[in-house]
């Protein structure tokens, strides 16, 4: 147990680290843009004194140093400026957006587990046979296209030519729930409302499968190729030696130790995906960060950008941390290790 | 070189990436002359034929102002595989001396470019791009800058994991031990290890470059028109479904067709070249 | 009645350049309680007759195996694939040459040793397993029992999971127990102490051993009887005291020559292929420890 306290200090750390890196990343970007972002923010029609007040404000006359220093001071206090576009605090916007983009991303994630880690189980365990050749080939073909050409195909196969699941949206106009964490699923089994739940569930399944799918390709891929490994490793041979079931050997003897090395790139992936809900969304018209990002960005509300990406960024180091943890925890080596392991 | 397309082409998958990766760079350099309306390629409009669906007139229908899809798919691989090519060519060669240096050097060298390379990895790539393409025009030179810059860290982790192993080998210690300078046991002992896993790499990125950037282009971030697009393509049919499903189907498809050819190739390279990671 | 009894075994695997023989008709025999041996060099066909005594390359799709093995009167090709699968870790166990990379990394010895003990008894309750597993492992002189079964392998020295091994190998009382090359990763003092745990062991439970072994030294105490292979043949077998005292066949007075005289330790340097190793086999009578 110590030498986990001990792992999630460390990790902590390289996680600052890489925040203030991404807050310079982004904060450079933001610096780079070509023309004045108080005119760009204003409008050509705006006075000069208008500029120049916005400039002011934005420390925009002072050196780049004092500049990061002021964008740093005020991120500290949770303060990430105000959005240009919808004139309120940026995380106010982000607090409204986020949680539906988190609940599709996680119900994905979930589909990308739980659909991809049997199919590579299967696959591995069948290898060379045509469940193998088949399941490759799926998982190919899932990797083969950006989501939101899934996301089309999966709405004209399964909403209009086979009406089975709805066009777009969250949830139907018809179900009101009060909203209390953001996350419809959630928020409608707090009111205690079933129905609502359902209706959102039914809402949520083509859009978080067209983001998993690529996901579940990945997975599966990537099971396979560490349980192949896996089985010709001598504790596999011992295990059948003492007649142990081929499918409790693949389930449990062979799926553990290859699950290990397959969670890191399962981590990243899922945290890819945060990016790729933005495609999604916009097919869906799935009311999360996506339309707000794309928005800002056309916009060039410099705030709402940064912000979005920091939070971006925070959401996918803490999905890291949590897997190198869960990594940990698997992995006996590094659970009872006495020094702790970069 | 011929050895290793006999060994692909033995492996029925394979020869079906390398076969359909010759067809798409094939289409994409003779677009001009077998499209079927090469001048659609650009601002052009046929009101009388809009919105048409496939017929034996144009194969996969024609779009909102009436060009032939078909032919802008054509030239739509073109703007795809120059800007994969041109991306990669780029972040490739700064990706591998950044990981070269750190594997080989350590130390103080290694902690920091490591750290800056975590910091890109700890964005998803996406929304980097997005990010970049938010401050930038919406060019296709900004594109590929914006994916070139979040595209190289993977590169630097991927050499930077293999010269550190190598690095330990007998080899290294041997060129150490008559002499030899830092710069030519990165470059001329460690970094030809490093070629196969780049090799591959490479061919798989070709597709991920081209899902990134139609992915761009689909949020209206990427390759403006009327220079054809597939992402865009798709992002302008997507209001017209279902009635109008080859605005997208085919665009779509295109893009399918193209990633999932180099993503078979690129496992068969691995296969090929005995890469591991 | 012989307890296993293999006739004119033939195995040859399909690859790419046609089919490869690995063993040219094998015979064998073992008797209740009995400890034999099989000595070779490696490559010779030892590893490969003990995987098709336990089923295992039955399964594989390259090989093709001819000949008859029975182990207690019952003919293995017979048997359905899941009644020669319910003969391994019951009937038959095996004892593996690197005890600590032949168990599993990531459960602790006691899971692993509970899955063994199912094998025979699949309700064994968490407890009783437990029990049972603690009494197999004082068997074997491991000190602090409890603490071993709630350890990982990487946690336990090589001789102690090398018990372990021995340990779980007997749990399900096997008639027939094979050990490949036991200990051969592990310190020459190791090797000698966990042999002869083994020996009592198999003594006390009266279980009868396949041992293969390239070391000769090793084998000299161990066995009652020695097969020697050569090239997937059997070329001399007998009583191990007469095969010792007079090796006949050309490529076993080969192999004595070459073991070092000190330790009896280490791989024997066999001189080049030479046409007498390709002799007929030797057979030595019991008790008369005369060549027939």
């Amino acid at each position: 147990m110590r030498s986990i306290v001990r792992l999630l200090a460390h990790r902590l750390l390289v996680a600052a680290v890489v925040l203030v890196g991404v807050s310079m990343l982004i904060f450079g970007i933001a610096r780079v843009i070509p023309g004045d972002p108080a005119r760009i923010a204003l409008g050509p029609r705006a006075s000069a004194e208008q500029v120049a007040d916005l400039r002011a404000q934005m420390h925009l006359d002072e050196p780049i140093v004092v500049q990061y220093g002021h964008f740093v001071a005020d991120l500290l206090r949770g303060d990430l400026g105000t959005s240009l576009y919808t004139n309120r605090p940026v995380t106010t916007d982000i607090a409204q957006f986020l949680p539906a983009t988190l609940e599709l991303v996680i119900v994905a994630g979930i589909m990308m587990i739980g659909i991809g880690l049997p199919l590579g189980m299967l696959a591995a365990r069948y290898r060379g046979r045509f469940a193998d050749h088949l399941i490759r080939l799926v998982s190919l073909l899932g990797v083969s296209a950006p989501s939101f050409v899934w996301a089309v195909i999966l709405v004209l196969l399964f909403a209009y030519f086979l009406p089975l699941f709805p066009i777009a949206g969250r949830i139907s106009d018809s179900y009101t729930v009060p909203t209390v964490t953001g996350f419809l699923l959630v928020d409608t089994l707090l009111a205690g409302n079933i129905r609502a739940f359902g209706n959102a569930a039914w809402h949520i399944v083509l859009p978080a499968f067209a983001l998993a799918l690529s996901g579940i390709g990945q997975a599966a891929r990537l099971t396979r190729a560490n349980m192949v490994e896996t089985y010709d490793k001598p504790y596999i041979e011992m295990a059948q030696a003492y007649g142990f079931f081929p499918a409790r050997i693949a389930r449990i003897y062979a799926f553990k130790p290859s699950l290990i090395p397959s969670l890191t790139i399962i981590g990243l992936d899922f945290a890819a995906m945060l990016g790729s809900a933005f495609l999604v969304e916009a097919v869906f018209a799935w009311p999360g960060l996506s339309r707000y990002g794309v928005a800002v960005i056309l916009r060039k509300d410099l705030n709402a950008i940064m912000g979005t990406v920091l939070i971006i960024a925070l959401t996918f180091v803490i999905v890291n941390i949590i897997v190198d943890l869960l990594i940990a925890f698997l992995n006996p080596r590094i659970r009872h290790s006495t020094r702790s392991s970069a | 070189m011929k050895r290793a397309i006999r060994i692909l082409s033995r492996n029925p998958l394979s020869a079906l990436g390398l076969g359909l990766v010759v067809l798409i760079v094939l289409a994409a350099l003779l677009a001009p002359w077998i499209a079927p309306y090469p001048d659609h390629n650009g601002a052009v409009v046929d009101f009388l034929n809009n919105n048409k669906p496939p017929s034996a007139r144009n194969w996969m229908g024609t779009d909102l102002v009436g060009r032939d899809i078909f032919s802008r798919i054509l030239y739509a691989y073109q703007t795809s595989l120059v800007l994969a090519v041109v991306v990669l060519a780029i972040a490739t060669p700064i990706g591998t001396v950044v990981g070269l240096i750190a594997g080989y050097l350590g130390g103080w060298t290694e902690t920091i470019l490591m750290r800056v390379v975590d910091v890109f990895l700890s964005i998803p790539p996406l929304v980097l791009a997005l990010a970049m393409m938010g401050v930038l025009k919406p060019t296709l030179t900004n594109a590929m800058l914006a994916v070139t810059a979040m595209w190289w860290p993977w590169y630097a982790r991927l050499v930077y994991s293999i010269a550190r192993s190598e690095r330990e080998e007998g080899y290294v210690l041997a060129a150490e031990v008559i002499g030899a300078g830092t710069t030519h046991i990165a470059f001329r002992e460690i970094l030809p290890n490093c070629l196969p896993a780049i090799i591959t790499k490479m061919t798989l990125d070709m597709g991920f470059v081209i899902i990134i950037a139609s992915s761009l282009s689909f949020l209206g971030l990427g390759v403006q028109p009327p220079t054809p697009d597939l992402g865009s393509m798709v992002a302008e049919g997507a209001n017209y479904l279902p009635d109008s499903w080859w605005l997208t189907v085919f665009p779509g498809l295109a893009i399918l067709i193209a990633v999932f050819g180099f993503n078979l190739l690129g496992d068969g390279l691995r296969d090929v070249l005995g890469v591991d990671r | 009645m012989s307890l296993l009894d293999i006739a004119d075994l033939t195995l040859s695997f399909k690859g790419l350049s046609g089919l490869t023989e690995v063993l040219h008709g094998i015979s064998l025999s073992i008797a209740p309680g009995e400890k034999v041996a099989l000595v070779g060099e490696s490559g010779s066909g030892k590893s490969v007759t003990a995987r098709i005594v336990l089923g295992l390359l039955q399964e594989q799709k390259t090989a093709r195996i001819g000949g008859t093995v029975r182990f207690a009167g019952q003919d293995l090709a017979a048997l359905s694939p899941r009644d020669r699968e319910g003969l391994r870790g019951t009937e038959i166990s095996m004892i593996f040459q690197d005890p600590t990379s032949y168990l599993n990394p990531v459960f602790t010895i006691g899971r692993q040793f509970a899955e063994v003990l199912r094998r025979r008894d699949p309700g064994l309750a968490r407890a009783a397993c437990e029990a049972r597993a603690i009494e197999m492992l004082a068997e074997t002189a491991i000190p602090d029992p409890a603490r071993v079964l709630g350890s990982y392998p990487f946690q336990l020295s090589g001789g102690m999971n090398q018990r372990v091994m021995i340990a779980m190998a007997l749990a399900n009382h096997p008639r027939l127990l094979i050990a490949d090359e036991p200990g051969t990763a592990l310190d020459v003092t190791v090797q000698a102490q966990t042999l002869k745990l083994m020996r009592q062991l198999v003594d006390l439970h009266e279980t009868a051993v396949l041992f293969i072994s390239h070391n000769l030294g090793v084998v000299r105490e161990f066995a009652d009887r020695v097969y020697v292979i050569y090239r997937g043949r059997i070329v001399e077998d007998g009583p191990t005291a007469a095969v010792f005292g007079d090796p006949r066949h050309a490529y076993t007075q080969a192999l004595m020559a070459a073991v070092p005289r000190i330790t009896g330790d280490g791989l024997p340097d066999v001189p080049e292929v030479s046409e007498a190793f390709l002799a007929p086999k030797v057979h030595h009578r019991l008790r008369s420890g005369r060549a027939t």
